[in-house]
């Protein structure tokens, strides 16, 4: 049984990481059941991404292993033509994978890792969409490897920090319009590793016998393409002027800071309250710096003006019973995407996510959690880059299951 | 085993959701608002025929300006558009027997060999000139034809005089309006005039002279007097400003690139009637009757060479230099301000008549100076530069389709505001634009 799941685990962590939008926020399926809120309430190892803080408050060692099915479709709809593009994307397959150890149960440290996916995207339209020239297909992909050290300083505080290895791909497609005698159009293939460094400090502090109060910090991360390849299909006239080569990119995967609170009511029913502020505003440009310039191949930079964004998130736990436990959870995301900005990458809107949720304890060992997400996007807009003028309409769907091995 | 149906029955669940979980299409009501489009004509002269790449050939009637605007008005109730067609595998031909222009590689007198508009076939497709189209029961929609004057609107021989015309005439002594309007056109487009601006501008102005104000006036009025009288609902259409149509403005004035022993021949040769030349550019050279007693002059910035030109004695056998250009390839600035203020007092009689007629205007003049400082439609950058802008045809002053779907564009949102239909424009990424070999 077990063999099988991890088996299944392996298979997604083998595929690539994809999840509409641009950032993930499928790090833990308690947390995902409860909106995304988790800073305050250390409830699994997932807590090494969401606060390494609060690792320490953590009862057990534990392995927890968690995949994420992500189901995205995206409508596009020309504002002045009959034209309409749809996506085909393949499944989303964020995962998470959390250990915490600790020697015993006097130790006040906590060992953690985490790996997990909190930055990642696939979008693919079907051929010959109406966007094409700015966009085909763009695949980020971003796996963040923190291990984390946590300490209780006392039965009310904790703190902990991790060091964030990053590392990722970016694969961005879209075709060039020059056209051969069949009328097919050219098309370039931008492809390259990225890798990155950053950090996870987190504090928390169990107030009272209820309350509990977390912040933390996730740097920016920069994933920067040293050396990425640049393939283009074009007509043979004009292989010259794009020449097959190498180019240089980079993409800041943002900074957030997180207030947390959670609070439990009785035994059986807690809340948390999560707010992320998000440093959208470092992703300014999209820059492609190619080695062999052409007249017809330019470096670009493509202006994003992302801005700094709120999202806030809010969830419950129930204890049904000794065995189970029933989630449920908003939250709300305000897009850091401006008007004139909209891009068939990121067809990004102020969302609510409405989530829910179960936990099931199988025996002592094992736990099961699983979640459910949905989301609805819908944007209209003009971009100022290639005046694609329409509205994006989105829905996202993401049933996650979560296993977890405590000892 | 119940892991195994609660993972499945979550899998499932979800790959069932997945299908329901695709955004619904909003349905937008299109309209013809106060239209009746049952039968559209497009009046007017090469570039509503569908002229493009120097040539009449298939393609470029199926992406014909009235081609476009009628497959639009379908949308909301228009009848069917019968055009005068080339068959499908013709190369094509003008007025002088000449076959289309493609995009293929030419090697030129210095033996370079490079990209240039070539003809498809050593000769064009004159069969086409002994088809007789004329169907009563089909009647044409494209009353658009090659090289049509205003003057020949009423000219009961015209057919005798332009074989386009005469291969859908219905008769030898048809006149173009009145074949035209004899199907009793709901709704009509009249963009006339461009030929015979054209007809001066590609003459460098030599030998040919402008219509004044009040001749274009007399011969326009008319024209629309006797559209309007058949049909009272259509769209007239400006003219553009033709000199800055890549025909015009590809060949540099100061592109003569000189090096040391040309430009001291040169000099040796013109510097006693007071011309220089130095390493490097230099303009070119061309005739002047009213320069000086020579006739011979430098070109100056703003003057334009034409794309007639023949490049291979530019590049070898010295002309522009020792031997000037002939006037004929030449628009000085005093051709060209004749041209750009004339189009303005036909434009703005053009302007005045839509008003007086209560009919819609299309500035298809503005259309052009937006294509000058550049289009952007869908990340497809679009502008007046020859061959890589992607808007003109491979002759350099008609558009090709994708040009021609952005001027449609321009047309349906005219009617749209003037009837109070709602025609969707067109995606112009789905027209072509330059094909590249």
């Amino acid at each position: 049984m077990i063999k099988h799941l991890l088996f299944i685990v392996l298979i997604f962590l083998a595929q690539e990481i994809e999840a509409q939008g641009f950032q993930v926020n499928f790090q833990g399926q308690k947390q995902q059941g409860m909106g995304g809120a988790g800073n305050a309430l250390p409830l699994d190892a997932a807590s090494v991404f969401f606060n390494p803080g609060s690792v320490a408050f953590l009862k057990e060692n534990s392995v927890n292993a968690a995949f994420t099915p992500t189901f995205a479709n995206t409508l596009f709809e020309d504002a002045n033509t009959t034209s309409i593009g749809r996506t085909n994307s393949p499944m989303g397959t964020p995962f998470s994978a959390y250990a915490v150890y600790r020697r015993n149960e006097k130790s006040k440290f906590f060992y953690g890792l985490g790996i997990y996916t909190p930055f990642g995207s696939t979008i693919q339209y079907e051929d010959g969409w109406t966007g094409r020239f700015a966009l085909s297909k763009l695949q980020l992909k971003s796996i963040f490897i923190q291990p984390t050290i946590s300490y209780k300083l006392n039965d009310k505080i904790g703190f902990g920090a991790g060091f964030v290895y990053s590392t990722g791909n970016v694969n961005l497609q879209k075709d060039i319009p020059v056209q051969d005698a069949d009328g097919t159009y050219g098309h370039a293939e931008l492809n390259g590793k990225a890798s990155g460094f950053g950090y996870n400090v987190g504090l928390f502090v169990q107030a009272t016998e209820k309350l509990n109060l977390g912040v933390s910090y996730r740097s920016q991360v920069n994933m920067a393409v040293a050396e990425g390849t640049a393939t283009f299909t074009v007509p043979s006239s004009l292989a010259t002027n794009f020449p097959n080569g190498t180019f240089s990119s980079a993409l800041p995967l943002p900074q957030v800071a997180t207030l947390g609170l959670a609070y439990k009511l009785n035994e059986k029913l807690a809340f948390a309250l999560d707010v992320n502020y998000v440093g959208w505003k470092a992703y300014d440009t999209l820059s492609f710096d190619y080695a062999q310039n052409t007249t017809s191949l330019v470096d670009t930079k493509s202006a994003r003006n992302y801005k700094n964004t709120f999202a806030f998130r809010f969830g419950t736990n129930y204890a049904i019973s000794t065995n189970w436990d029933a989630r449920i959870g908003l939250a709300y995301g305000i897009t850091p995407v401006q008007n004139g900005y909209v891009t068939p990458e990121t067809p990004d809107a102020n969302r609510i996510n409405y989530t829910a949720g179960f936990g099931y304890k199988i025996g002592e060992h094992f736990h099961l959690d699983a979640s459910i997400f949905f989301t609805h996007l819908k944007r209209t807009d003009t971009n100022l880059e290639t005046n694609l003028s329409g509205t994006f309409t989105t829905n996202v769907l993401a049933p996650g299951l979560a296993i977890i091995y405590k000892y | 085993m119940k892991f195994y149906r609660i993972k499945w029955t979550l899998f499932s669940a979800a790959f069932v959701v997945l299908s329901a979980c695709k955004p619904k299409e909003h349905k937008t009501e299109y309209s013809a608002g106060e239209l009746d489009l049952s039968h559209f004509v497009a009046i007017g002269g090469t570039t509503t025929s569908g002229f493009m790449d120097d040539a009449l050939y298939f393609e470029g009637q199926e992406n014909s300006l009235g081609a476009i605007l009628a497959q639009q008005f379908e949308l909301v109730g228009g009848g069917t558009f019968h055009q005068p067609w080339v068959s499908t595998s013709s190369v094509g031909v003008n007025a002088d027997n000449l076959a289309r222009f493609i995009l293929d590689y030419k090697t030129d007198c210095l033996n370079v060999t490079s990209l240039s508009p070539v003809r498809k076939a050593m000769t064009g497709d004159a069969t086409i000139f002994s088809e007789s189209l004329y169907d009563a029961a089909k009647p044409f929609g494209n009353y658009g034809i090659p090289g049509f004057y205003m003057a020949y609107a009423f000219s009961p021989a015209y057919s005798s005089q332009n074989n386009f015309f005469k291969r859908m005439a219905s008769s030898t002594s048809a006149t173009v309006l009145g074949d035209a309007l004899n199907s009793t056109p709901s709704f009509f487009s009249l963009y006339v005039g461009l030929d015979e601006v054209m007809k001066y501008a590609k003459a460098g102005g030599k030998n040919e002279s402008l219509l004044t104000a009040s001749q274009f006036q007399a011969l326009y009025t008319p024209i629309l007097d006797q559209v309007t009288s058949t049909s009272t609902q259509g769209i007239v259409s400006t003219l553009p400003d033709v000199t800055e149509m890549p025909y015009f403005t590809t060949i540099p004035y100061d592109g003569l690139n000189l090096d040391e022993a040309n430009a001291a021949s040169l000099n040796a040769i013109y510097n006693p009637i007071g011309l220089s030349f130095v390493v490097g550019k230099n303009a070119f050279v061309i005739e002047d009757p009213s320069a000086g007693i020579f006739g011979v002059r430098q070109m100056v910035s703003g003057e334009k060479i034409l794309l007639s030109v023949p490049l291979d004695s530019v590049k070898c056998n010295k002309m522009g230099s020792v031997f000037p250009f002939r006037d004929e390839f030449i628009l000085t600035m005093d051709e060209q301000n004749a041209i750009k203020n004339n189009t303005v007092l036909y434009n703005e009689y053009i302007i005045a008549k839509a008003a007086e007629k209560n009919l819609a205007l299309v500035r298809t003049d503005l259309f052009y100076q937006s294509l000058t400082s550049g289009i952007l439609f869908n990340g497809i950058s679009l502008n007046t530069k020859f061959v890589s802008g992607g808007a003109y045809s491979l002759d350099g002053v008609n558009l090709n389709p994708r040009g021609n779907a952005l001027l449609a564009n321009e047309f349906i949102k005219a009617i749209n505001a003037k009837y109070k239909s709602n025609i969707p424009t067109v995606d112009a990424t789905l027209f072509r634009g330059i094909i590249f070999p």
